[in-house]
């Protein structure tokens, strides 16, 4: 085990790009993604097909679980991100589970790379719902002592981002790789049922994680009593269907 | 653990791109069709709930017609009613005047049939007393009798009222002159009495008359005096007879 087998093996130099395994994988999850999106959403209609009725349930399921934790008007804008990193996440672990192909998200660029672009996209959010001045505030708040720490906790929490996710899956493709060299065929396949739920669980935390973040930054300022008054979930993004049927 | 500036940047290029692809070829046309089904669903609940509200309102004009309707079903009912039980008093009254006039009439017919028995009644009792006068009349009938009667016709030729004379003349003037007269008699009578018929009768014939005397035991006592179509009654038969008929008629 060295540091070459946990990062990225270069595959190829695009000019002076070197391309490795990690960006060709993650290539083809874009590809697999694109191509199944285009193939579900072909000729959609107001009365579903199975295939639309696919499509329609995934986005529908993304949709509401980000309605249960932002604003219902922040939901179409948000969910664009937050619903990629969902897919492309457990698609790329799940990705691992292919023979002589590797996670991208085992590779620490990869999930730094996911950690920035959350880091980015709380403080753009967050911009473009309080504007400048006033999502600045919040980091002075409740006191200006508090600044550092707001600042700590924005670098902290995206470096744990990144390291939590890789460590994860690098952990889970090592320990499946040492399991595969000692007890040979057969016996790892309950740890590759173990990867496949372990993929899932990520994917959902590191999304999950992301669209908390991406509310603290949007959550609209409470007045100085708020402390004492009940909190109100926020209300669905989409309220479901079914229920405007009810009478 | 190893990290590459050259992935790093490319992975988040990547993940840029991704996110712009499932931007541009799922969300977005799958949100929009569930806009678009959010809205028909949206609208036809509208309809649904027009067409409901439509529904609901051609009931409670349909509950108010029906409503009205058995109001005046009702009020007809009673006006039926009441035209029935006006018919009812009156055919009443018209059964109740039919039945006073049929007993009107039933008295009336009682009262006739009981006038006509009681007439019947009377005339037979009429009958049996003149038939009893009659047979009594013939016991105590006499050639004198007959005679004496004979002598009050010749008196009464004498006196007779200008319309009878007239007609007695009128009849003998149709047997022409020297005509017979024809006289029946109950009993037979003597000579000198016939002349004097025969007198009497011409002078009131006003010419002179030829008697031939017959019997005739019918009359009981008397004579009856035949001039052509003209009849002198002077009998106890006709007289009874005569009676008889007045009663009758009276």
């Amino acid at each position: 085990m060295n540091g070459e087998a946990l990062g990225g093996n270069v595959l190829f130099n695009l000019g002076p790009l070197a391309i490795t395994d990690t960006v060709a994988t993650t290539w083809a999850v874009m590809l697999l993604l694109g191509l199944t999106a285009v193939l579900l959403t072909h000729r959609l209609a107001v009365l579903p097909a199975r295939r639309q009725t696919i499509a329609e349930g995934i986005v529908a399921v993304i949709e509401r679980a980000i309605g249960e934790v932002l604003p219902a008007a922040a939901v179409r804008r948000v969910l664009p991100f937050v619903a990629t990193l969902w897919l492309f996440i457990l698609t790329a672990n799940l990705a691992g589970l292919i023979p002589g192909v590797h996670a991208p998200t085992r590779d620490l660029s990869t999930t730094a790379a996911l950690a920035l672009l959350v880091f980015a996209s709380t403080h753009w959010y967050g911009i473009r719902a309080k504007g400048l001045r006033g999502y600045l505030r919040h980091y002075a708040e409740p006191s200006p002592i508090l600044l550092p720490f707001h600042v700590i906790s924005e670098l902290t929490r995206t470096l744990a981002l990144a390291i939590r996710l890789f460590g994860n899956m690098m952990s889970l493709e090592m320990a499946a790789l040492l399991v595969l060299l000692i007890a040979g065929f057969l016996v790892p396949v309950p740890l590759l049922m173990l990867h496949v739920i372990e993929a899932v669980v990520q994917a959902y935390i590191f999304g999950i994680l992301a669209l908390i973040y991406i509310a603290g930054a949007i959550e609209p300022e409470k007045p100085l009593d708020a402390g004492n008054s009940v909190a109100v979930p926020p209300a669905p993004a989409v309220a479901n269907p079914n229920d405007k049927e009810k009478p | 653990m190893q990290f590459d500036w050259t992935t790093f940047v490319l992975e988040v290029l990547n993940f840029l791109v991704l996110v712009w692809i499932l931007k541009r070829f799922l969300y977005r046309p799958v949100l929009d069709v569930l806009d678009a089904r959010q809205a028909r669903v949206t609208d036809e609940m509208a309809q649904a709930e027009q067409a409901q509200q439509a529904g609901a309102s051609l009931k409670q004009e349909y509950g108010e017609r029906l409503a009205h309707w058995a109001q005046e079903r009702e009020q007809m009912r009673q006006q039926l009613e009441r035209e029935l039980g006006q018919q009812r008093v009156a055919g009443m009254e018209r059964i109740r005047q039919s039945l006073a006039d049929e007993e009107a009439k039933a008295r009336v017919r009682d009262a006739a049939t009981t006038a006509a028995h009681e007439a019947e009644l009377v005339r037979q009792a009429a009958g049996e007393a003149y038939a009893n006068v009659a047979a009594m009349l013939k016991r105590l009938a006499s050639p004198g009798l007959t005679a004496s009667i004979a002598e009050l016709l010749i008196e009464d030729l004498a006196a007779l009222p200008p319309a009878q004379r007239e007609a007695l003349r009128e009849a003998a003037a149709k047997v022409g002159a020297g005509g017979a007269a024809d006289v029946a008699a109950a009993h037979p009578l003597d000579a000198s009495t016939v002349q004097e018929i025969a007198r009497s009768l011409s002078t009131a014939a006003g010419q002179t008359l030829k008697i031939a005397v017959v019997s005739d035991p019918a009359l009981i006592a008397g004579v009856r005096i035949a001039v052509g179509e003209c009849l002198l009654h002077a009998n106890l038969a006709d007289e009874l007879a005569f009676f008889r008929r007045q009663d009758g008629e009276g």
